[in-house]
């Protein structure tokens, strides 16, 4: 919806810096609900966010799971599309191109089922200018082989973290965590003990919907993953969680996602230790409230009278 | 509004002009755009079922200056549906002022139940137009529509289009009982023997004399739509390739008329149904077999961007 043109507050800064890389304000795309950015072009101005973040890449490319993928549940919805992606050579010759003309900072988000696939992809993303970072999915948990054996195991995290970041020679290492987990802040301080430069949470819960009329799962891979409002409070509270206890003390900055739909979900992220903020199931129902998201921060700082959005970061109060 | 601007797919407000029951469960919805891209028949939009606005606790973007945010109340989020309904296009006409848009819809679930008690005036978003479309074919002068209950709809569109186009028409709807039929009756009545007439109204409206057919006989041709169109296509005398079908229905319907088709060498297009969330090809959850030529014969494609609408001989039924 167009809302009255107000004055640009070009006095508030939302830039930040995510390990290095300056953003223009902290808005990115959650893998996986943007593409390759192209699908988007008619509905929204890509160059509003301050980074964008690829669905996954995988060596070899991928069809995806049988159908149905989605089931929309309560406040959310459940996917298991399967990694579905083009593979790593059509995405350097068709998809980089596009990317290269969206004029942002790009994070590949890498995924594989050995560690020699993730190498993989990491390395030829070494010779992609455009591309500021591999994303590393140990978390998808809709594939058997799609990483998620090297994201609950705090060993496993730290050693595929430390191969990879090895092999990010220019770039930067974001590792993506699962939340099902036992203890997010030991895979979270494995990921660190490993070299990652920044930290992704959370990405989607195993979850499950049934056919009670057939009493089967809805999904043809039976479960998918959680993602939408309906996760948003347990999102906050792990990035909260890893936030004080491992990230800050180790100055490596938490991309916050889970249920960002409107700006004081961005916020909530922001005050609990957030640099980046993630946007995926949102942009499912429309790709424009990253603009509307902007404005409500926007306001926000300026309610409150800040001059900066990293004014805000990590200062939730729990006295 | 520059054309430049409205020939994008966007979000769109639209202004409810009619919403009223049809017939058991479905509903005849119109809406009014001061802007919509041009868009052809096959095409769908989806629609947010829920109000417009988010509660105000929701935004922090139009506080009232002196009214300072008070973040003590969370966000209540109701019965709602978070995804858009992707609904097909039943026809649209260009006024002055903006578009109109008519959309047929069964209240099935969450989402369609809360649209169904919209009330003229209300303002809904709408994103769109989405897909591809079904294609009108220049060497086909006769074309045969098949629809079944709630895939009438684009069905009611493509007439248009088709007898603008100046092709012989001639439709075939079906549903398992009277009462599910989204039709209203026509100036002739309908043919229990399956005669083409001008018995229902909406296809009447487009010269275009339509075959019904009742699983249990209640109205028009007692059993499948199917087997009244199969009859009615081995009763012509045309060569087949002056002939095209498009079908959309329930899947067994739709598969069913592609094998009569492919049999009898008659090209067929059929508008595809998928559950998804997204309609603008990111969450890739849309997927349909089609048949093509890579070693294992087969690519997933997506009914909202490569689809709705895919040739009958490529699709690989499950």
């Amino acid at each position: 919806m167009e809302s009255a043109t107000h004055d640009p507050h070009t006095d508030v800064d939302l830039s930040v810096s995510l390990a290095g890389v300056a953003l223009s304000n902290p808005l990115m795309t959650a893998s996986g609900t943007c593409g390759y950015a192209d699908e988007y072009a008619d509905f929204v101005d890509l160059r509003e966010l301050g980074a964008f973040v690829t669905k996954s890449i995988t060596v070899s490319p991928r069809a995806g799971n049988e159908y149905p993928r989605v089931v929309e549940t309560r406040a959310g919805m459940l996917n298991a599309i399967g990694l579905a992606n083009v593979g790593l050579e059509a995405f350097l010759s068709e998809k980089v191109p596009k990317l290269e003309k969206l004029g942002l900072p790009v994070f590949v988000n890498i995924a594989g089922s050995t560690v020699e696939e993730y190498l993989a992809v990491a390395e030829a993303m070494e010779r992609v200018d455009i591309v500021r970072g591999c994303e590393l999915n140990i978390s998808c948990p809709n594939v058997k082989a799609g990483g998620i054996q090297f994201g609950v195991d705090p060993d496993a995290v730290e050693s595929v973290t430390a191969r990879v970041k090895n092999a990010c020679r220019t770039k930067k290492l974001i590792v993506k965590l699962s939340p099902n987990v036992s203890d997010i802040t030991a895979t979270a301080a494995a990921a660190v003990a490993g070299g990652a430069d920044a930290l992704s949470l959370i990405n989607t819960f195993t979850a499950m919907a049934v056919d009670i009329e057939t009493a089967r799962p809805i999904l043809a891979n039976r479960t998918g993953g959680l993602s939408g409002p309906a996760i948003r409070p347990i999102a906050v509270y792990m990035v909260h969680r890893v936030y004080t206890q491992v990230a800050r003390q180790a100055g490596v900055p938490i991309i916050g996602m889970g249920g960002i739909q409107y700006a004081r979900d961005a916020v909530e992220f922001l005050l609990a230790g957030a640099t980046g903020l993630a946007v995926g199931t949102a942009l499912f129902v429309d790709p424009g409230c990253i603009v509307e998201i902007k404005r409500g921060l926007t306001n926000y700082l300026i309610q409150h009278g800040y001059t900066s959005i990293r004014e805000i970061i990590g200062t939730l109060r729990m006295e | 509004m520059c054309n430049e601007t409205i020939s994008r797919r966007g979000v769109y407000p639209a202004r409810v002009l009619l919403n009223e029951a049809i017939c058991r469960e479905h509903y005849r919805l119109r809406l009014k755009l001061a802007v919509f891209p041009p868009s052809r028949a096959g095409q769908f939009v989806q629609l947010q079922c829920r109000p417009l606005t988010p509660p105000p606790d929701e935004i922090v973007t139009d506080w009232p200056d002196d009214r300072p945010p008070s973040f003590t109340q969370p966000e209540l989020i109701g019965a709602e549906p978070l995804l858009r309904r992707p609904l097909s296009l039943a026809g649209r006409q260009d006024e002055p002022d903006g578009a109109r848009l008519e959309i047929l819809y069964r209240a099935i679930g969450a989402g369609t139940h809360w649209l169904a008690g919209v009330k003229s005036g209300e303002t809904l978003s709408v994103l769109g137009p989405l897909g591809n479309s079904l294609p009108i074919i220049e060497n086909k002068p006769i074309a045969a529509l098949v629809g079944g209950g709630v895939g009438i709809p684009p069905m009611l569109y493509l007439a248009g289009a088709l007898r603008q186009a100046g092709k012989n028409v001639t439709a075939f709807c079906g549903s398992r009982t009277k009462d599910l039929l989204p039709l209203s009756a026509g100036p002739a009545p309908a043919d229990p023997h399956g005669k083409p007439s001008l018995c229902a109204a909406e296809f009447a409206a487009a010269d275009t004399p339509t075959v019904l057919a009742t699983d249990d006989g209640s109205l028009g041709v007692r059993g499948f739509v199917t087997e009244a169109f199969a009859g009615w296509l081995d009763a012509r005398k045309d060569a087949p390739e002056a002939l095209v079908v498009y079908s959309c229905g329930p899947e067994a319907m739709m598969r069913r008329v592609g094998e009569v088709c492919i049999a009898r060498g008659v090209e067929c297009y059929l508008s595809l149904e998928r559950h998804m969330a997204c309609g603008m090809g990111t969450c890739q959850s849309c997927v349909v077999k089609i048949r093509d030529e890579t070693p294992r014969g087969w690519s997933y494609k997506l009914c909202c961007t490569d689809g709705p609408t895919f040739a009958a001989k490529d699709v690989i039924w499950e």
